[in-house]
């Protein structure tokens, strides 16, 4: 069976965004993927990169003793699909920090002269499920960082076959209507993933 | 001129840590005052908890968490950013001083009945400084879109003041840096510096006319 690895950042178990989680996991589920559910905030995920694995960053393999379960699970995974909601034009700090630590060289990317070649191809499947308080507009004029945190740099180091990055922008305004119509989208296309 | 500062690097002795004092020189040379946050010496915790993101639109409380901070942000009128470029992007522990720090009704008010859109809260601060190390080159930080840089100079600026000015300089490929790039880039950081916060003390009555 293969593998998802789903990555969710949001405190709150009655948010929209942990429906869009549930949605996610469970329609993944349905469409035959085996789940593999991280919830950053609930396994209390400490994103601050330490001066130690700064020191440390370069030196292969040891660089992934301090986050080897989480590296496990990301080399273990044929599909990553993250789940979050956008604060101040970015991911959540608990988010950022998970590439920060886990995402480190010889795991996600190797440095060959000098640069940076992808190394987790076996990910063929990457998605993004994905809230704005803002409009498209707000976003699309400060350069819309999270869609290219997702779609350039994290598709860089995987080379998918197929990406996916779903966004309800407005969310400040966004009705009961809009919210529900979203959330059957990020199912059918998670069915379908 | 009040300054805020606000340092993150994990490690004593770095590279980003001589920019820090270049930036702190400059504003010393000029009479600022300022307020240095040194996130990871004061053990910023970076996560937004759940209890947090309950009161967050709630203005009597959704400061008290971090009240030092949001107290530094209302007070400053000059911010300046230093720290690594990771991911292309913030550290954490920039992103989550964002996340935490950046609350409603101080750094922006949200839509209401006679406002359609998020206004800015942060009109009293007039310059905004970016320095960052990147290890990326120049053109794949730009193929990538500069995620990092965007979030302040587009992001947060566009809850500044309408005149906000601003500086950005980045040291890029910094894993094959050497002692004169690093030079160099020191060289060009005081002179941004020059152009955020000008060469000599301004004096008071300039100060308030600006």
């Amino acid at each position: 069976m293969k593998r998802a690895l789903v990555l969710f950042a949001h405190p709150c178990p009655e948010s929209f965004s942990a429906a869009l989680h549930g949605q996610v996991v469970a329609r993944l589920s349905a469409g035959g993927w085996a789940v593999d559910d991280c919830d950053l905030n609930a396994e209390g995920f400490d994103p601050v990169l330490s001066e130690a694995e700064r020191r440390g960053y370069h030196e292969e393999p040891a660089n992934i003793i301090p986050v080897a379960p989480y590296v496990e699970r990301v080399r273990a995974a044929d599909a990553l699909v993250m789940v979050f909601p956008v604060w101040n034009f970015g991911y959540p700090a608990i988010l950022k920090g998970f590439l920060d630590r886990v995402f480190l060289p010889g795991v996600s990317f190797r440095l060959e002269d000098g640069k940076v070649k992808p190394n987790l191809t076996q990910i063929r499947k990457l998605a993004a499920v994905t809230t704005y308080g803002g409009s498209r507009t707000r976003a699309l004029l400060v350069g819309d960082p999270p869609r290219k945190c997702v779609t350039r740099a994290v598709w860089h180091v995987c080379r998918p076959e197929k990406m996916k990055y779903l966004a309800l922008y407005d969310m400040n305004r966004a009705d009961e209507a809009k919210r529900a119509a979203f959330l059957d989208k990020v199912g059918r296309e998670m069915e379908v993933f | 001129m009040r300054a805020l500062v606000i340092y993150c690097h994990p490690r004593q002795g770095s590279f980003t840590e001589a920019v820090r004092d270049v930036v702190l020189a400059k504003l010393n040379t000029v009479g600022a005052e300022v307020r240095l946050r040194d996130l990871y010496a004061e053990g910023f915790d970076p996560v937004l908890s759940g209890r947090e993101h309950e009161i967050y639109e709630d203005e009597a409380l959704n400061r008290d968490p971090v009240a030092s901070h949001c107290a530094d942000l209302a007070w400053c009128d000059t911010l300046i950013f230093v720290y690594p470029t990771w991911w292309y992007g913030l550290p954490a522990m920039i992103k989550g001083w964002l996340d935490r720090v950046l609350v409603p009704g101080l750094a922006f008010l949200m839509p209401d009945e006679a406002n359609t859109d998020i206004r800015p809260g942060l009109t009293h601060i007039r310059r905004l400084g970016v320095f960052t190390t990147c290890g990326a080159s120049f053109w794949l930080t730009r193929m990538i879109g500069a995620p990092g840089k965007r979030t302040l100079l587009r992001g947060l600026r566009l809850l500044c003041g309408r005149n906000c000015k601003t500086v950005f300089a980045a040291h890029y490929l910094m894993d094959s840096s050497t002692a004169e790039s690093r030079a160099k880039h020191l060289r060009r950081v005081a002179a941004k510096m020059d152009r955020l916060v000008g060469k000599t003390p301004a004096t008071r009555r300039a100060e308030a006319a600006a």
